[in-house]
């Protein structure tokens, strides 16, 4: 077959690993990360690219995303039919199972989940934030102390950064989650380091790359992957089927 | 009054300082807690949502004003406390369990206590039985639920189900919020509202108040 690969740059290492050992002839898009933040505002950037690929003849357009906070919800397969795993966001997809993740998180509450690209690809100086902390900073970006005090005075901007870093008091573990792509080492460290100056322990589990390898294979059964035949868009269904086609 | 205009413009510019001298000030004019709340503070949290939904404040400023109130209402809550005062309305509000996000969540709380509403904030990471005994104790007419992430929304079902078993269904209003979720999903599960801010979420507290 001929497939589109449209991904996250969180999974980049992991896509063209895997995309390297398919049978099928592969083309990979890789999207910049960070577009969960805009939450499902996400969908118009991702429609774009469907719909660009769409023009050119593929067997399928796979989709190297979850549901993202349901930045996937309502994407639209045109002539060709998309695919996406099933998983409520990148985390299962690195571990390979969207019931493992589950399992995992209701066993940890207060985890941050690192991975090599969530290592990888944050902007360099930045430090590492979770998903979903620039949704707070509604221009989009996010501010150090200094510019907050600067912009609302010292009591003020003291008291804004407490709040936007209010959900960071809650976690106390950072669990980094092991693909097994080359030069995983820095990554390891790096998160280790994370996890040493935030105070909090540090686990490592494995990943797994099977969910994309199958992804990228064509091995695409109906209880893992949602195929969206042309015409129909994703729907949300949370459960265990998590995402379904409208 | 003077201090009512002090205070509201405190609330509106989120000056902590200035909400405080213009409570005390008012307190020792002898205006009562409710009249200050209502003649004042409620203006101001209303003005705060207006100007959020007009998209002239964001999240800093509805964060500010907020404090701002607060500071007001811990002036407040001891007098309130000795005359026997009570506000009408007890709402309790929480993150879902597994969820750790507690910012949109916060401002919804703030807005709530800023519009005259008593508020007990649960935290992050409520469990539906932790909700349910928060209704049970406090016997609130308002449940409000938060998820910020997908994974924990399901929580939100489980916890209506769970006062649904504890016949405590029908005692209380349920609202909920947060980014992924939807009016869709709201209907799904049975919640009684859902409003996508923190100003919609007061317009519904009170429409349903004005329903009863």
């Amino acid at each position: 077959m001929r497939l589109k690969l449209i991904g996250c740059q969180v999974l980049t290492r992991e896509l063209e690993l895997v995309a390297a050992r398919s049978p099928h002839s592969i083309e990979a898009e890789i999207v910049p990360m960070g577009l969960h933040d805009l939450g499902v505002a996400m969908r118009p950037h991702l429609q774009e690219r469907i719909d660009l690929a769409d023009t050119a003849s593929y067997d399928a357009i796979l989709l190297g995303y979850a549901l993202c906070g349901r930045g996937t919800d309502g994407l639209r397969a045109g002539k060709t039919p998309l695919v996406l795993p099933r998983s409520h966001d990148c985390i299962g997809l690195l571990m390979g199972s969207r019931h493992l993740y589950h399992e995992y998180f209701d066993a940890h509450p207060g985890v941050y989940f690192r991975s090599p690209g969530w290592i990888e690809h944050q902007i360099p100086g930045q430090t590492l934030e979770p998903a979903f902390s620039a949704a707070y900073n509604t221009d989009g970006k996010r501010h150090t102390i200094k510019e907050l005090v600067a912009r609302y005075g010292e009591e003020n901007g003291t008291y804004l950064f407490e709040q936007f870093a209010s959900s960071r008091r809650g976690y106390s573990g950072l669990t980094y989650i092991s693909t097994g792509v080359d030069f995983e080492d820095s990554f390891r460290e790096a998160a280790r380091g994370e996890a040493r100056k935030e105070g909090w322990d540090f686990e490592e589990i494995e990943g797994s790359l099977s969910l994309l390898q199958r992804l990228v294979n064509g091995d695409w059964d109906a209880a893992d992957f949602l195929v969206v035949p042309p015409g129909a868009a994703v729907t949300t269904t949370l459960g265990d089927t998590i995402v379904g086609a409208k | 009054m003077a201090q009512s205009r002090q205070l509201y413009d405190a609330i509106l510019n989120g000056n902590a300082k200035q909400a405080h001298a213009a409570t005390l000030a008012a307190i020792e004019t002898g205006t009562t807690p409710m009249t200050l709340i209502a003649d004042s503070m409620v203006p101001a949290m209303d003005e705060v949502g207006r100007l959020f939904e007009e998209e002239e404040y964001f999240v800093p400023e509805l964060l500010l004003a907020g404090r701002a109130m607060k500071t007001a209402m811990e002036l407040l809550r001891p007098l309130m406390t000795a005359s026997g005062e009570k506000l009408p309305v007890r709402v309790v509000i929480g993150t879902v369990k597994g969820d750790l996000h507690d910012i949109g969540k916060n401002i919804v709380a703030s807005m709530l206590e800023g519009s005259g509403f008593e508020v007990i904030d649960l935290g992050a990471d409520v469990a539906p039985e932790k909700f349910v005994t928060a209704v049970v104790e406090l016997a609130p007419q308002f449940v409000c639920m938060s998820a910020l992430l997908t994974v924990t929304m399901p929580s939100m079902k489980t916890t209506i189900e769970a006062l649904s078993s504890a016949g405590l269904r029908t005692k209380v209003k349920v609202l909920i919020g947060g980014a992924p979720v939807t009016m869709a999903y709201a209907h799904e599960i049975g919640a009684d509202g859902y409003s996508e801010n923190a100003s919609g979420a007061v317009g519904l507290v009170r429409s349903f108040l004005a329903e009863a």
